[in-house]
């Protein structure tokens, strides 16, 4: 009987062990070495001098770095403030009762995120292109704007945060319309029974009740924000743009360890993301809780 | 459960049991269809004991593969042909871990180093160790519209400086538009292309490092070619715009005329060639003109070598086949034919091919005319930082540009005390990273090595 107990309680351990196995391998060993490497210089795994701290000093001084987060919470800001904000409204719009063709609105809205973000970056860099550029050909064409207007040069991050809008908005859209439509129908009717109006009933009943997803979807968009790579690298063609303006924390990083090939200053990067990132995980946790709680 | 332990054991054991297919003899990677092409069909013909198999990649996989080779001591391919921002990523590590084989004794031992065109071994010479053989020189001329410049009755001989180029081909500028702006502009440039600004610099001299590998980047010569650049761009006499270059846009303006001559590597006629055939025939090409009066009247872009993976047996065999692909005689014929590009080995300059009339270059010998600038060609690094140094002097150009239309200031002498300033601050910033790499800053300590 104890046998038998012992293998049952062993049983999890067993079935988990592959999988424990590949994390530690590719997971848990590499997350550990990167600290040790955000420690040295290298040179491959055979060339290795320990430097200690300085690459964290190195960063905390170095201008380029305060430029790449300033930029990365700029578009987290657009993130945020602009796209998420548009997908709700989006989602509203077709949660409304009677809404004629609402399947095909949500393909057309959704459609954009089916493309990668490289054919994105692609696409906005022949629309602001100079000259044969669609804005710049439409405009011309309208008001006599400069044909020879640079788009990319002068306006860096509205370019970025319009193209990760047009991509984007529909796909969180998704998020708010299966909140939306989880929305008590009858919490609804007795507001509006009491005679509210849309604005109270979304703001006493509707947002509430869609808050943890909204709380999802904000922290899934900080993240991927902060995650920020192929869009500008492409859209800018390998660069930062003008003046570093497209330089975000990301890109930082790849310009660090695989142009510089600085391999320990780029782990440095990676685990001040990190550690970025785990903070805005742990106030939206946070946040959540005190939602669920009061 | 057992039998996932026992499909688990299984498993591991047949893929380390799994016999690891032989090599099939000599490896070689290159990114160049058309290498790859001809020095196939050129391998075919010799003895099978110098046959090598050629692989094709993108550069950013050849990159990868080559770096992930070099820094884990794993196998790549023996022969690497790595185009020079490529290969300067070998030679970010200590010396001693460089993954190429050092072919400085090799070279010198066969007479090659004076053979092969002495600036071609700029970018693989890294401190003071040359390794890779050249493949190319690409000195740079400028393209011009033809049919438009001599219809216009401009002799271009009549051009030695860029001062030169903007009075005598200015004429041409002189229709507008309805809003008062040219319809055409003399030069493809833009302050934005990191890649011209370099052509640019090295051609009068300046740069971002010195011929001791250090950062050279706040001086005299490249204020005053960025505060030009700025001049030629943004100024009251705007003399140049952009039409990019490897874009069916920027193409489709070169072919309307909208600019009318452009920096031209040997390399980048063939781009035009295949792009842009509606030019064939009303194109020329000229020595680039001088920043001042009996100045260099070239300079160079783009670059390519073939080294040989230290870690590959032998050597001997390797070298015989690498110096084979780039010293024939008809293999120099084949890729001018077909790629416009010329030969670094001296010895092979002499051959006809060079002399032929080019119909698309409106029958110019336009190889000769390349040939005889190689020599002239300036002396570039190897650094790995050259990349970085590059971005770095395009962000102060285009910092530059914003303050000369801030203050409507466009005169070179106004702007070269801000452009002095900007690149102060890039070679900072370059100089910063440079010293971050103890390998190159201190070679003479010897790492902590932990095999």
């Amino acid at each position: 009987m104890s046998a038998l107990s012992g293998k049952l309680r062993s049983a999890p351990w067993m079935l988990l062990a592959p999988f424990l196995a590949v994390s530690a391998m590719f997971v848990a060993f590499p997350l550990v070495q990167s600290v040790s490497l955000s420690m040295r210089q290298s040179f491959g795994p055979a060339h290795t001098r320990f430097v200690g701290l300085t690459n964290y000093r190195d960063l905390l001084s170095d201008p380029l770095f305060w430029t790449a987060v300033r930029n990365t919470l700029l578009f987290t800001a657009g993130g945020v403030f602009i796209q998420l904000p548009l997908s709700l409204l989006l989602a509203l719009l077709l949660n409304r009762p009677g809404l004629r063709a609402r399947t095909a609105f949500r393909i057309i809205f959704f459609a954009p995120a089916l493309v990668g973000v490289v054919f994105v970056a692609m696409i906005f860099g022949v629309i602001f292109e100079k000259r044969t550029g669609l804005v710049n050909q439409f405009l011309h064409a309208t008001i006599g704007w400069d044909l020879d207007f640079p788009w990319l040069q002068t306006f860096v991050m509205p370019a970025l945060i319009l193209s990760a809008l047009w991509q984007y908005v529909g796909f969180n859209m998704v998020y708010f319309l299966s909140a939306l439509q989880n929305v008590r129908a009858d919490l609804l009717e007795a507001v509006r029974l009491d005679g509210a109006g849309r604005w109270k009933a979304f703001r006493y009943v509707v947002f509430p009740e869609i808050r943890p997803v909204a709380g999802f979807v904000v922290l899934l968009s900080i993240i991927g924000s902060f995650q920020l790579f192929e869009l500008p690298y492409v859209l800018l063609n390998s660069t930062a743009g003008p003046d570093n303006r497209g330089l975000t924390l990301v890109m930082y990083l790849y310009q660090m360890g695989f142009d510089a090939g600085d391999l320990g200053y780029a782990s440095a990067v990676g685990w001040v993301l990190g550690l970025i990132l785990v903070a805005f995980t742990v106030l939206q946790r946070r946040m959540s809780r005190g939602e669920v709680s009061s | 459960m057992w039998v996932m332990g026992v499909l688990a054991a299984v498993s591991t054991a047949a893929v380390f049991a799994w016999p690891v297919p032989p090599r099939d003899g000599v490896q070689m990677w290159t990114f160049a269809r058309l290498h790859k092409v001809r020095y196939e069909a050129a391998i075919a013909e010799w003895p099978p004991a110098q046959r090598a198999s050629i692989t094709l990649l993108s550069m950013p996989a050849l990159e990868r593969r080559m770096l992930s080779a070099f820094l884990t001591q794993t196998p790549s391919a023996d022969l690497i042909e790595a185009e020079r921002r490529v290969a300067a990523r070998a030679f970010v590590g200590p010396l001693e871990s460089v993954g190429f084989a050092d072919l400085t004794d090799r070279l010198r031992a066969e007479g090659l180093d004076e053979d092969i065109n002495g600036p071609s071994f700029g970018p693989w010479t890294s401190r003071g160790r040359i390794f890779g053989l050249p493949h190319d020189v690409h000195p740079v001329m400028l393209g011009y519209r033809a049919d438009i410049v001599e219809a216009a009755g401009i002799d271009v001989g009549r051009i030695e400086t860029w001062d030169d180029f903007i009075r005598v081909m200015s004429p041409l500028m002189l229709g507008k538009d309805a809003s008062g702006k040219p319809v055409r502009f003399l030069l493809n440039l833009w302050e934005d292309k990191d890649d011209l600004l370099e052509v640019l610099l090295l051609q009068a001299g300046g740069g971002f490092f010195d011929g001791s590998e250090r950062v050279s980047i706040a001086t005299d010569i490249n204020a005053r070619v960025l505060s030009t650049v700025i001049a030629w761009c943004r100024g009251p006499q705007r003399i140049a715009s952009d039409a990019p270059d490897f874009t069916a846009s920027g193409n489709q303006l070169k072919v309307e005329g909208y600019v009318l001559a452009a920096l031209m590597p040997d390399w980048m006629c063939n781009i035009w060639r295949i792009e842009i055939p509606q030019l064939a025939g009303k194109v020329k090409v000229m020595p680039l003109p001088a920043w001042e009066k009996g100045g260099r009247r070239t300079s160079v872009w783009g670059g390519t070598m073939l080294g040989i993976a230290k870690a590959s047996p032998d050597q001997d065999g390797l070298w015989e086949i690498a110096k084979r692909l780039y010293t024939s005689r008809e293999l120099a014929r084949e890729i001018y034919r077909e790629g416009d590009i010329i030969t670094p080995v001296r010895s092979l300059w002499s051959d006809p091919v060079f002399d032929e009339a080019d119909p698309y270059f409106s029958g110019q010998r336009k190889g000769r005319m390349f040939i005889n600038l190689a020599p002239s060609v300036p002396s570039r690094t190897s650094s790995p930082f050259n990349t970085l140094a590059k971005q770095r002097v395009r962000d102060a150009a285009l910092s530059l540009s914003a303050y000369a239309q801030s203050r409507g200031a466009f005169d070179v002498e106004q702007l070269k005390p801000e452009a002095m300033r900007l690149l102060e601050i890039a070679e900072r910033q370059v100089r910063t990273q440079v010293e971050r790499n103890v390998f190159l800053t201190d070679p003479g300590e010897q790492p902590a090595v932990h095999p």
